[in-house]
């Protein structure tokens, strides 16, 4: 298309430097982690000396950090599970079926996109108390999907509205049962949205934080973010360890979000074109 | 046809709906309650106050700074985001090659939990060791600890962490348009500029007001990176209204006069989001 | 029909999940009892509380203790402790608590009285502010661990060179200050470092500030500033610290460890800090190794005694303790002679009871012990009322604004006294 000359390329490659510019926070924490303790508060120099793995040692030897990636990646995945659950038969329901009021409920279900959490968090915690869920993954499965429920729900009324009626009614015809032909040629036309939600609801539980310092009490439940946040230091901040901690948090979103980039697109863009 | 009666479509909705009353409808029609009480469970406090903490909050100095707080803080954010946004995504677009790397690494910004960010820019922050005092030729600024620039580097590490997402519906947008109205446009002798302002940006108008409506919804619900990089000081100057609830809340136990200012943040979610609504629908941008 | 079978699969999807989800604890063992213990990292070289603990254990057959580490700053091991004691069940038996906490606790039903459980005269061997900060309302709720009180370091050698010697009053301070700087013309030195942050120990300056003035920050009534002007007139000279250069503009921001740190380094001619610095100055290799000295903090007027704050924390059994005659044999042991020693000698904390800071070893290991005991007999507790914490978080804003110039003192005083009306109507008893 566009012939690729000389300048060209020294553009290209200075967008590229200055994009690789604009992750610099990132890799700047990146560095961090791998500088020696003792040349932690000098700067310059830039560059350490030499790379160790020390704070990231430290991180995975005070059993904190381990266990709260565990509970983020049970608590995410639980929650996807769950919020893919309800919000696919939800969304199946209100598009496939006459529901009466069923604009009224999905304009409903639409706006809890965008409930405050600070609005909801002090009757959630009685009401969690009083369940005696405190400090479970429960807890924070509950309160995650129902954050999560209303974005899946509008993705997936959206990309099922794509997927064309006829097809189930021509399976119909042919014999095919309602959740036989849901089974065999909605749910295959749907996966990529299937994904869009699914990784939006994961990052989602990942990266919360309000319900997760609020609800959690020990690291039985305390999930990732909430382990940073609460990162220990003796009297001094121990900067190379919280960029290791740091580093380890981000792992699991940053390989999402960059592997599966076009569900991305696809899932923002189609919670985003569609009101 | 086959039968598609009404209540088994309810039945399917049914798991989400349940879920949904108890954990969101419920809660809201329960925290506007706590707001009209007066609420201290470590003094065992529990009784009808009516509207006395809305009262409270009415010639509450800390109350109006921190609305102040959040509306210059979502105001900035979301015009640097936007501007910034667009921008990226029109680089984006001319790219040859490695936009999907260039693509990555903006990415990579919004990918992040805010708290990871907030420990990111704390560190950059640092007025003895940090990058950004560095760069800026060694100058000793405390940056979270000065309270003119305290909100400043908030909105900054917002921005950074939020301008991928404007890019990334705007860079999705200007792919589907097609080669051939550019084309035509050389044809006719259009400059760049004239290209961008007359054929690009128009076009991009859509997909940036929508996004600008997500974004401002966001920000004025922003918790995490506040929280967590400041806290709401020095001085309250980055203490937004989330901050303020959640202080009120947890720190003060006041659940009455926290859920009070909780109740504030959702009606003014809610009515920013419907005045946009309305904005956009009258210039037939949504339906 | 057809939906069944779906609705089937619905039900047991979301049945096992659930209960995936809801599995989160182990099973608890039978066998010996367990007992949990939460206290703050405890600093220093060494950390006593293992070897301690198995002391303990050896003492107690059937008893074992695990012992959890609290979040770091005290507002988040507040917040943890709080919400859990809140909640119900706790999940641990003995913890450790900031003695501004004790009372508050003790209101709410959270804390074993274990008044019943003492010898009489048990504690008398503590420090009575100590005491005094574990009791309310006639009982006692926890046991006094270890002891902390508001003093001056200064530079023996710039004193010693500009034959001065240490400041009795907040004036001679400053002109101190001018002539060494003066003489010294070194630009990095800095004068009189002190805690600004919006934190606790913010309060605690201005409390200290308020003593010395002669006024306080709760009458009887439990009313905050009952002498406005005069509490506007403390924050103004706090302010003025900063304004005049005596103290750096990143005090404001400052708190323990950012403040020892550079006197630590010789930057600095005065330091308001805790005891537990002494001992890191006189370590080998420190920049001001045999150069500090300790003195009670400058007063302002020479006939009124400007008293530090004590501190330090205590050790309380929960009430819903499944075993309470053990956990309080845990919280006695750990309050103890042998302990505390023990404790001190590791470098990081200094003991409650007032006998110790005599002993020989703990002298040897520490020579500034005796001067630390003396400072802290004169030393003066916050206030002991179950609102301290309540009153001193809504302050800490009002303020941290009044310090760094976005308030007036008198509108800092005039709101921190307004809210507090709010918050404190028809609570108080």
């Amino acid at each position: 298309m566009k012939p690729t000359s000389p300048l060209g390329r020294l553009r290209d490659g200075l967008v590229l430097v200055a994009f690789l510019l604009y992750a610099t926070p990132f890799l700047w924490q990146l560095l961090t982690a791998f500088k020696p303790e003792a040349e932690l508060m000098m700067l310059p120099p830039l560059l350490p000396t030499r790379l160790t793995w020390e704070h990231f040692r430290a991180v995975l030897d005070q059993s904190v950090m381990l266990r709260a990636l565990v509970n983020s990646l049970g608590v995410g995945a639980i929650t996807t599970a769950l919020a893919l659950t309800f919000g696919l038969f939800g969304a199946y329901g209100l598009t496939r079926y006459p529901i009466p009021g069923k604009g009224l409920l999905l304009l409903f279900i639409v706006a809890g996109t965008a409930f405050p959490q600070i609005a909801t968090v002090s009757p959630l915690f009685l009401l969690l108390r009083a369940l005696g869920l405190r400090d479970t993954w429960l807890a924070l499965i509950l309160a995650n999907t129902s954050f999560a429920l209303p974005l899946v729900i509008w993705l997936l009324t959206g990309f099922l509205q794509e997927v064309p009626a006829q097809l189930e009614e021509a399976a119909a015809v042919d014999g095919a049962s309602r959740p036989r032909a849901f089974r065999w040629i909605v749910l295959p036309l749907l996966a990529p949205g299937l994904a869009s939600a699914a990784l939006l609801t994961f990052l989602f539980s990942w990266n919360e934080f309000l319900f997760a310092y609020t609800f959690t009490a020990t690291e039985a439940s305390r999930t990732v973010p909430v382990a940073l946040a609460l990162f220990p230091g003796v009297f001094e901040v121990p900067w190379g360890d919280i960029a290791a901690a740091s580093m380890l948090a981000s792992v699991p979103p940053v390989i999402l979000v960059i592997v599966l980039q076009r569900y991305l697109v696809r899932g923002l863009l189609g919670g985003a074109l569609r009101e | 046809m086959t039968d598609r009666r009404w209540w088994h479509g309810l039945l399917l909705l049914a798991p989400a709906l349940v879920t949904l009353g108890a954990l969101t409808l419920y809660p809201t029609v329960w925290v506007v309650w706590l707001s009209l009480q007066r609420r201290v469970p470590i003094f065992d406090v529990h009784r009808f106050e009516g509207l006395g903490n809305y009262l409270f909050l009415a010639t509450d100095p800390r109350f109006w700074k921190a609305a102040q707080v959040t509306v210059v803080f979502t105001v900035a954010s979301v015009l640097l985001e936007a501007g910034g946004g667009v921008l990226a995504a029109l680089i984006l677009r001319g790219q040859r090659w490695g936009s999907r790397i260039a693509l990555s690494l903006l990415l990579l910004a919004w990918a992040l939990p805010a708290v990871v960010t907030a420990k990111l820019f704390e560190w950059l922050y640092n007025p003895a060791v940090g990058l950004i005092n560095f760069a800026l030729g060694g100058v000793a600024l405390n940056w979270l600890g000065d309270p003119r620039l305290a909100l400043p580097g908030l909105i900054l590490a917002d921005v950074w962490r939020t301008m991928p997402f404007v890019t990334l519906l705007c860079y999705a947008r200007l792919l589907a348009i097609p080669a051939e109205i550019y084309e035509a446009a050389q044809l006719d002798g259009a400059g760049a500029v004239a290209t961008l302002t007359r054929i690009t940006l128009p076009l991009l108008r859509r997909i940036l007001l929508i996004a600008v409506l997500f974004r401002t919804l966001d920000a004025i619900r922003s918790f995490d990176l506040m929280f967590v990089l400041t806290g709401g000081g020095p001085a309250g100057t980055t203490e937004t209204l989330t901050v303020y609830a959640y202080r009120s809340l947890f720190q003060a136990v006041q659940l009455g006069l926290g859920s009070a200012v909780g109740v504030v943040v959702f009606a003014l979610v809610m009515l920013t989001a419907w005045g946009y609504l309305r904005a956009l629908r009258s210039e037939g941008i949504v339906a | 029909m057809k939906l069944r079978r779906s609705a089937q699969w619905l039900i047991l999807i979301i049945g096992v999940l659930l209960v995936a989800a809801s599995c989160t604890a182990p099973p608890e063992g039978q066998g010996p009892i367990t007992l949990v213990l939460k206290h703050a990292k405890i600093l220093g070289p060494v950390d006593p509380i293992p070897r301690l603990l198995a002391q303990f254990e050896s003492e107690h057959p059937g008893v074992r203790v695990k012992a959890e580490v609290l979040p770091w700053t005290s507002d988040e091991q507040r917040q943890f402790l709080v919400i859990n004691l809140e909640g119900g069940r706790p999940g641990f038996d003995v913890m450790m608590l900031d003695c501004i906490w004790v009372p508050e606790f003790a209101r709410a039903g959270w804390l074993l009285d274990v008044t019943p459980r003492l010898a009489p005269d048990e504690l008398a061997a503590h420090f009575p502010a100590a005491v005094e900060a574990g009791t309310w309302d006639g009982r006692t709720w926890a046991l006094p661990w270890f002891m902390n009180v508001g003093l001056l370091y200064y530079r023996t050698d710039l004193l010693r060179r500009y034959h001065l010697d240490p400041p009795a009053t907040r004036a001679e301070m400053l002109e101190q200050i001018r002539i060494i700087r003066g003489g010294e013309r070194n630009p990095k030195l800095e004068g009189y470092l002190w805690q600004g942050k919006q934190y606790e120990g913010l309060v605690v300056n201005v409390l200290e500030g308020l003593w010395a003035a002669g006024t306080s920050l709760l009458d009887e009534r439990d009313r905050v500033f009952p002498d406005p002007a005069r509490a506007e007139e403390v924050l103004h000279g706090l302010r003025q610290l900063v304004q005049t250069g005596a103290s750096p503009a990143w005090v404001t921001a400052a708190d323990e460890e950012s403040t020892r740190r550079p006197f630590g380094n010789g930057e600095a001619i005065f330091l308001r800090s805790w005891p537990y610095a002494a001992d890191l100055f006189e370590r080998a290799g420190s920049p001001v190794q045999g150069k500090v000295g300790l003195a009670p903090l400058p007063r302002e007027d020479p006939r009124r005694p400007a008293p530090g704050s004590t501190g330090g924390a205590h050790l309380a059994v929960t009430r819903q303790t499944r075993y309470p005659a053990e956990a309080f044999a845990l919280a006695r042991f750990l309050a103890s002679a042998p302990a505390q020693r023990a404790m001190t000698a590791s470098g990081a904390t200094k003991p409650t009871l007032m006998a110790l800071y005599h002993d020989p070893e703990l002298v040897r290991l520490s020579p500034s012990l005796p001067h630390i005991h003396d400072l802290t007999l004169a030393g003066r507790s916050r206030p002991v009322t179950p609102f301290y914490v309540m009153i001193s978080t809504t302050l800490q804003p009002e303020l941290s604004a009044a310090l760094v110039g976005v308030k007036s003192p008198a509108r800092s005083v005039a709101d921190s006294r307004r809210r507090l009306d709010f918050f404190l109507r028809d609570v108080r008893e």
